[in-house]
């Protein structure tokens, strides 16, 4: 089930009902039955691969508790987690690009051998074999008690909200508050649903219609002038931001009205000075889990300057491959990992000084600002394009076709909507919409809602777009 | 529990008043852009139409140099020439669509009579399971009977079935493979899937046995297109069951127009089997709506020759202007029932080599230039008729047009040859109605072509208006012939 379909806006409903109606013994049931709905609405079958690793995953975390002072037999069962867990990511998500590979490298080779694999990647499987992990890792460290309860701990892993796309839960948070007991509060619900209307604006109103522009442009580079391919890669930059950006307000709007407070994925990324700095905005749910769980383990930043290099580039390497597998997504994550290594080089080498003018230290930080959004945007075009020949594609037609090529028009009410997200952007730096909403007056409060509704309404896209990070 | 009731009153009205907002300058301009078919509702409410015809691409389709170019709806609009006559056309519509149009007729709108196009392959899995299905269901969301601001919400989430091609091939395919064929003697296969693929795979051979593909590949395109039978559970009937209801509620006269389909290929391509499926699905509709009192269904389907579809090798109810007068008039005959002190007869009336129109005024310049065609077949042209003689009454505004009259005959290869008089020395009057005579040879082209055709043409910008169109065949001896003379 998507967030922006008729069918979840008469789920959400029902399931907010009864979680509130149900005693609270029962409504770890309703909760999960509802997931498990929510899930099989795409494709059925794919809840048995969860399950799969469900199954795994929560014995582990129960015989690695029950032998805690057996290190190696813990780290056993650690393994054996982990491995078996990535094992299915592997198969479904990566086995098609090693067969179709494989396939090409003997082609070269001159080897007549040829593999074909067409398997179909279930949705969310990378968000939820992530979360799962992160899960064994926790009781593994001994920073979490494994969960007793096979409803509870597959409901943790399964929570509708953040089930498809994330956020990524850890443990503490998310599985300790479904143990609670949550009671009907205004508030809750007044939160909730602040964030889905902005969620849905954001995406079914800026993030839809900046789609079809990007998607006509990246389908045929090269008709299009220099201009247009820039700008449909600066609008790229804001699809993805507010298609994500969006999905993961409606999770947290979602959960957060039966009391749930689930993580922020987002903190204003454009805003970011650098590059490390955008990984600390930009889905930090992800960020978070390959700092705790890979670079930290490699050695974090408390290394001589090539180990540390070297810890960034596998994190982000991985970053990339765990998006897609695709030599694209590998190649993007090795830009930004790269990019990471020389801001933090330079700085090193050319230290930031404290200025003395405020304007001189505003328009330095703008212009770090801007510096980041123009590399990060770039960096897109890769996570973007099909393939390295789309890629090439975009780059010779932005620098090479400024004499030719269709100018590809913005209707005007799309820079207004991307106006009003950037200026809501702005205003919510170093916030979230529920609660800079606080602390305004009522009429204003009721104004921005009506304005949102009547936009998500009257002027989203009518053409489909599915979630970007649903392919994740 | 106070403050959430007051809040969901305060939600409540602001919904009503962005639904007014929405309501009063926005709702046109999606509805242009995402449900144009909406507006075909208005212009028949705008046009005070008392007759609605509702129609796909049978009603709108014409040959590509056809002199007559009129729907079906506006040759049926000439046999009631004082009752207002309207068209819903939309292309690849079906028994919904028409169901969505006539619930958003307004309740107080003129319409009395709603006439329903029926198209027998609308049935099929092929047609319900068609891609241009999507795009259709897309437009009919802002006719739901919710607030408008409801429906652009449906729009924007997408409420209506969307399938990929593949999901709608597969569909398709498995009802070919899973809807049973029940014949009342002995048949090879069981589904339409088995037929197909048997008569692909064995191939159909000429009358000197050798392979013929494309009689091969059309006779599969008519076995998946006409190989199915009607059964209590088809959706399509669901849909014209609501139209009758709905008709029955608004108080409407509801006429069904059963298509011709090209029973002629049908048999020639495939034969009986294919033809007695053809022939139930037929029976099973007339017995189901042609005896509901309110309902009256016009039978057309094996009313149109072979030679009147456009569409030759592939399954349409795309008629020529012969085809679509034919359905025209046969459904005024059903309407002059409802109307009939209103009906007159346009066609060409025949009475031993005199064919006359009669006084309906067509109006004739760029837009619409080509009168009333008299076309005949070549070999019904009499061995003693020698002229021809073409009378009419013609008025004209000025003399800057370019009135025309043409005689075109068809002859071997599909060449054409026409020859065109100038009208206008005969036409003195300005302002008022004035007479015009031709008398021509019946020559040899026109004997040997397969087809004649008379006709008046203006294509220039100046309008002149014509009646009375006379076409009088007659042996040599026969003086030329002029109006009211009889020709006996």
């Amino acid at each position: 089930m998507v967030f922006n379909s008729i069918e979840f806006l008469i789920f959400l409903p029902i399931v907010v009902l009864l979680f509130y109606v149900l005693p609270q013994k029962l409504r770890w049931v309703m909760l999960l039955a509802a997931s498990c709905t929510f899930y099989m609405w795409f494709v059925p079958k794919y809840i048995l691969i969860l399950l799969v690793t469900i199954i795994i995953d929560f014995s582990a975390g129960v015989l690695m508790e029950k032998y805690a002072d057996r290190a190696k037999l813990k780290k056993t069962f650690l393994v054996i987690s982990i491995v078996s867990t990535l094992m299915v990511l592997m198969i479904f998500k990566y086995l098609n690009f090693l067969t179709a590979n494989l396939s090409l490298l003997c082609a070269q080779l001159g080897i007549e051998r040829r593999w074909v694999t067409d398997i179909i990647l279930p949705i969310g499987l990378s968000f939820h074999t992530f979360q799962s992990m992160s899960y064994v890792i926790e009781v593994y460290r001994g920073h979490q008690k494994a969960e007793r309860h096979f409803g509870y701990y597959s409901l943790y892993v399964m929570f509708f909200p953040q089930l498809v796309t994330g956020p990524i839960e850890r443990p503490g948070n998310l599985l300790r508050q479904l143990h609670e007991k949550k009671e009907f509060q205004y508030e809750n619900i007044s939160k909730g649903m602040r964030l889905i209307i902005y969620g849905f604006f954001i995406k079914m109103v800026v993030a839809d219609h900046l789609g079809a522009y990007v998607d006509k442009v990246y389908a045929d580079p090269s008709s299009f002038n220099s201009w247009s391919v820039m700008l449909a890669m600066a609008f790229y930059s804001f699809q993805i931001y507010c298609d994500f950006f969006g999905y993961s307000t409606i999770a947290l709007g979602a959960a957060k009205l039966m009391g749930f407070d689930i993580s922020d994925n987002f903190r204003t990324p454009y805003l970011a000075k650098s590059i490390a700095e955008f990984w600390h905005r930009w889905h930090i749910s992800l960020s978070t889990w390959f700092r705790d769980y890979v670079y930290i383990p490699l050695g974090g930043s408390r290394v001589k300057f090539g180990r540390w290099a070297f810890n960034i580039l596998v994190v982000f390497v991985l970053s990339g491959i765990w998006h897609g597998a695709n030599w694209t997504f590998l190649f993007w994550g090795f830009a930004h990992g790269l990019l990471h290594i020389l801001e933090k080089a330079l700085r090193n080498r050319f230290p930031e000084k404290e200025m003395k003018s405020k304007w001189l230290s505003v328009s330095l930080d703008a212009l770090r600002i801007a510096k980041t959004f123009v590399l990060v945007t770039l960096f897109w075009v890769m996570f973007r394009a099909t393939d390295f020949a789309n890629m090439k594609d975009m780059f010779v037609a932005a620098v090479t076709n400024f004499g030719g090529g269709e100018s590809l028009g913005v209707k005007p009410e799309i820079w207004l909507y991307l106006g009003l997200f950037i200026l809501s952007d702005l205003l919510l730096f170093n916030t979230r919409f529920d609660a800079w909403c606080d602390n305004k007056p009522i009429v204003l409060r009721w104004f921005i809602y009506g304005l949102l509704i009547f936009m998500t309404v009257a002027c989203s896209s009518v053409n489909s777009f599915p979630f970007i990070y649903f392919q994740f | 529990m106070k403050k959430f009731l007051i809040r969901i009153l305060m939600a409540a009205a602001l919904l009503f008043v962005l639904n007014w907002i929405y309501t009063k300058w926005f709702f046109k301009k999606d509805v242009a852009e995402h449900s144009d078919i909406l507006e075909l509702v208005w212009q028949v409410e705008a046009d005070s139409c008392r007759i609605v015809y509702l129609g796909e691409s049978s009603n709108n389709t014409h040959g590509p140099e056809e002199p007559g170019q009129k729907k079906i709806s506006e040759y049926l609009a000439e046999y009631f020439p004082n009752v207002k006559t309207g068209d819903m056309t939309k292309e690849a519509s079906h028994a919904q669509t028409y169901y969505y149009l006539l619930k958003n007729i307004h309740r107080k709108s003129t319409v009395e009579t709603v006439v329903v196009t029926m198209n027998l392959r609308s049935f099929d899995a092929r047609w319900i399971y068609s891609n241009l299905e999507t795009p259709l269901r897309k437009q009919l969301v802002l006719m739901e009977d919710y607030p408008p601001f409801m429906n652009r919400f449906l729009l924007a989430l997408k409420a209506y079935p969307i399938r990929s091609e593949e999901e709608l091939d597969s569909l398709t395919r498995q009802h070919w493979r899973e809807d049973p064929l029940v014949f009342p003697y002995e048949f090879e296969w069981d589904n339409v899937y088995k037929w197909d693929s048997a008569t692909a795979w064995r191939g159909l051979h000429n009358y000197e046995g050798e392979y013929d593909p494309k009689w091969t590949e059309l006779a599969c395109h008519y076995i998946k297109s006409y190989g199915f039978q009607i059964r209590d559970d088809n959706p399509r009937l669901k849909d014209f069951d609501d139209i009758v209801a709905l008709s029955r509620k608004r108080g409407w006269h509801l006429v069904f127009n059963l298509m011709a389909e090209n029973v002629d290929k049908a048999n020639e391509y495939v034969g009986k089997d294919l033809m007695y499926l053809m022939k139930q699905n037929h029976d099973y509709l007339l017995n189901r709506y042609g005896n509901l009192e309110g309902v009256t269904v016009v039978d057309n389907l094996n009313l149109v020759r072979d030679v009147d579809f456009i569409d030759q090798d592939w399954t349409t109810e795309h008629y020529y202007e012969d085809g679509r007068r034919i359905i025209a008039g046969h459904v005024a005959e059903a309407l002059k029932a409802y109307y009939p002190n209103e009906y007159r007869n346009v066609v060409w009336k025949c009475d031993a080599g005199h064919y006359y129109f009669g006084d309906e005024v067509s109006k004739l310049d760029a837009a619409t230039p080509y009168g009333p065609a008299l076309t005949l077949p070549g070999d019904s042209l009499r061995a003693d008729w020698e002229r021809v003689n073409v009378a009419f009454m013609m008025q004209q505004a000025d003399t800057l047009h370019d009135t025309k009259l043409a005689v075109e005959s068809l002859v071997a290869n599909d060449n054409v040859l026409v020859f065109y008089l100038d009208v206008k020395p005969q036409i003195q009057k300005i302002g008022e109605w004035d007479f015009a005579t031709f008398d021509l040879p019946v020559d040899s082209v026109m004997r040997e072509a397969q087809q004649v055709k008379i006709f008046v043409f203006n294509p220039s910008d100046d309008a002149v208006q014509l009646k009375n169109m006379d076409v009088s065949f007659r042996p040599a001896y026969l003086k030329p012939g002029v109006k009211g003379q009889s020709m006996k």
